[in-house]
């Protein structure tokens, strides 16, 4: 379908994807909008993380005003460690973007060990994303696929956010069994968190979405990887598509080229949706997925600090780019959308999928 | 009198226990070398610092990671706190390379980028004024102004906090013209250094050192201006 005759909504067209037919036009899916979302509505960045109801009005009011896909999610990188008994604080100041550690729950490996599984439905910010999960599921919008969504960190960055991400990369090779035993506590955590969910909205229209900025080659070796993650994510991702979900949404947040191998072992659904960040370039991203939507990966620097021309430029590579991959392609930035990036600069991406977005008929 | 051999012996074991993230080993081979009348300077310098310097190559090569460089600066630090209070005693002093205000800036709590930087420094051989992370800006100001340190480093982890870095380098500049600011961090590349008034960047840790170098030179040479060609080509491809 050409540009302007009978559109589809951006429900319809991920809907598309995900029954691995061509839609009219390429979707706008900025991950990890709603910080980005509280400040363009003029509230503290906060919001996005502890004020439910504001978050997602804010949400979808972004999403409408610069047609993006609406999939309501608030989540934080530094999760996991509020959930075993540690402390967070809510960001506040001019530069903070989100919750941040303020204390551990453990600081030696022995204590790792003898840490136990906390109560899934009462731990940290479990019931704040739940209460945000029950108002979003009330409504359903033309533009969302799905209106609710299980947001989290993948297992790895969960468990190392227990005892700190520098205490557990030496734990990674001075006691590798205190860091298997906080991905076994984070596995079976994060499995009864969608046990939850499913326990509560059902399937059909929930996305389980996971994010893992903790096992970029910037940070562990190919080799950790395959000894500490693959196993882990890979009975993950096994469980909750036994469950019945169909689709994953996993973020390979930045530099994981020494990775895809193991990544590729990881089932993401039928199909799942990979979004990459600017570090993995689209196409070797469809090499190692062939059968799964890719979401990506305007780099959010140029988001934040470019101009609007410069903007709509990339945006227009990355949507070209994005539009011959064979397993289908969504538009998106390549990690969270910045949360101060101007109107102007945000606005420049929807103008370039607007222009640059539609596939011709039959093509 | 120890031997030439086994100077070189100990040397070689301090070396290793370093590349090799021992411990123990580091620790148990500076016992060694003070029994045994080696130089304390010495082992330090060309046994321990010259093992993390090749533990720098190896992270430079991508054949070591992060978990492997916070191991080898923990055996480095134990063998360190075994020489040092000797080296301390004897008065003798290793030549400061130059010395630099590192901070994460205010907003900001992820510190293993500005840690390991920090590291390679002090390896070079520079005096580091750690200011810790979530830094407030004005901060960076007062101690550059104390320490008269050439450069002074902000490493920001999120697009919201990089945006304290064009605040810092304007009260940089305001205070003083001639210092050089570098910045780091996964969001910066150099057009964001370009963009925010700032002199240098460094993609890692291993480079940040010889990039702090260049602009030492720069300033010595008066060229405020003095650009690599990498920045150059970079800036010009967009």
């Amino acid at each position: 379908m050409a540009k302007g005759t009978g559109m589809m909504t951006d429900a319809q067209r991920i809907k598309a994807l995900l029954n691995r037919q061509k839609p009219d036009r390429v979707s706008n899916w900025p991950i990890l909008e709603v910080s980005f979302a509280v400040i363009y509505d003029k509230a503290p960045i906060a919001y996005a993380y502890n004020n439910p109801e504001f978050a997602l009005a804010a949400q979808r009011k972004a999403c409408l005003d610069f047609d993006w896909v609406f999939v309501p999610e608030t989540d934080y990188a530094e999760q996991g460690a509020w959930e075993f008994g540690g402390d967070i604080k809510w960001p506040s100041g001019e530069f903070t973007q989100a919750p941040v550690v303020a204390h551990h729950p453990i600081e030696t490996p022995e204590e790792a060990m003898n840490l136990k599984m906390p109560d899934v439905k009462n731990a940290g910010f479990i019931p704040i994303q739940m209460e945000f999960s029950r108002i979003a599921a009330q409504e359903k919008l033309d533009n969302e696929p799905f209106n609710v969504s299980t947001s989290f960190q993948g297992p790895f960055c969960f468990a190392a956010n227990i005892p700190g991400p520098d205490k557990f990369c030496k734990w990674l090779i001075k006691k590798p069994e205190a860091v298997h035993h906080l991905l076994r506590l984070s596995v079976d955590f994060l499995v009864g968190v969608v046990q939850y969910w499913k326990d509560t909205f059902g399937v059909d229209n929930v996305l389980p979405m996971y994010f893992e900025p903790t096992a970029v080659n910037d940070i562990i070796s190919p080799k950790h990887f395959e000894q500490f993650v693959l196993p882990y994510h890979k009975e993950f991702h096994q469980k909750i598509l036994g469950m019945g979900f169909k689709h994953i949404f996993c973020h390979i947040c930045g530099e994981h080229n020494m990775n895809l191998p193991y990544w590729a072992q990881i089932p993401m659904g039928d199909p799942g949706i990979v979004s990459i960040g600017h570090e993995v370039e689209l196409e070797t991203a469809a090499k190692y997925f062939p059968n799964d939507i890719i979401l990506g990966n305007i780099n959010p620097t140029i988001v934040q600090v470019g101009t609007p021309e410069e903007i709509y430029q990339a945006s227009k590579e990355v949507i070209e780019r994005g539009k011959k991959l064979p397993g289908g392609f969504i538009f998106a930035t390549g990690c969270d959308i910045p949360p101060m990036a101007s109107v102007e600069n945000v606005m420049a991406m929807t103008r370039a999928v607007n222009d640059f977005g539609w596939y011709e008929e039959g093509k | 009198m120890v031997t030439e051999k086994r100077i070189k012996e100990i040397l070689k074991g301090l070396h290793d226990a370093v590349v090799t993230f021992c411990e123990d080993k580091a620790a148990e081979w500076a016992k060694i070398a003070l029994d045994e009348g080696v130089d304390p300077f010495a082992a330090s310098m060309d046994g321990l610092t010259d093992g993390m310097r090749e533990v720098g190559e190896l992270y430079s090569k991508k054949e070591y990671f992060v978990p492997e460089l916070l191991m080898c600066a923990d055996a480095l630090n134990a063998g360190l706190d075994i020489l040092k209070p000797v080296i301390k005693e004897s008065g003798r002093e290793a030549e400061v390379k130059g010395s630099i205000v590192l901070g994460v800036v205010e907003g900001d709590i992820h510190d293993i980028g500005k840690n390991l930087v920090k590291l390679m420094f002090e390896v070079a051989g520079w005096t580091v004024y750690d200011l810790g992370r979530d830094v407030p800006l004005d901060k960076f100001v007062e101690e550059q102004e104390r320490t008269n340190s050439e450069i002074v480093g902000l490493s920001a982890l999120m697009t919201t906090s990089m945006l304290a870095m064009p605040v810092v380098v304007k009260k940089l500049r305001e205070k003083n013209a001639k210092v050089r600011i570098m910045l780091g961090g996964a969001p910066i590349n150099w057009d964001v250094v370009k963009k925010f008034g700032a002199d240098g960047y460094a993609e890692d840790a291993t480079t940040a050192v010889d990039e702090a170098i260049r602009l030492v030179k720069t300033l010595k040479k008066g060229n405020p201006d003095s650009l690599p060609d990498k920045r150059i080509l970079d800036i010009q491809g967009g």
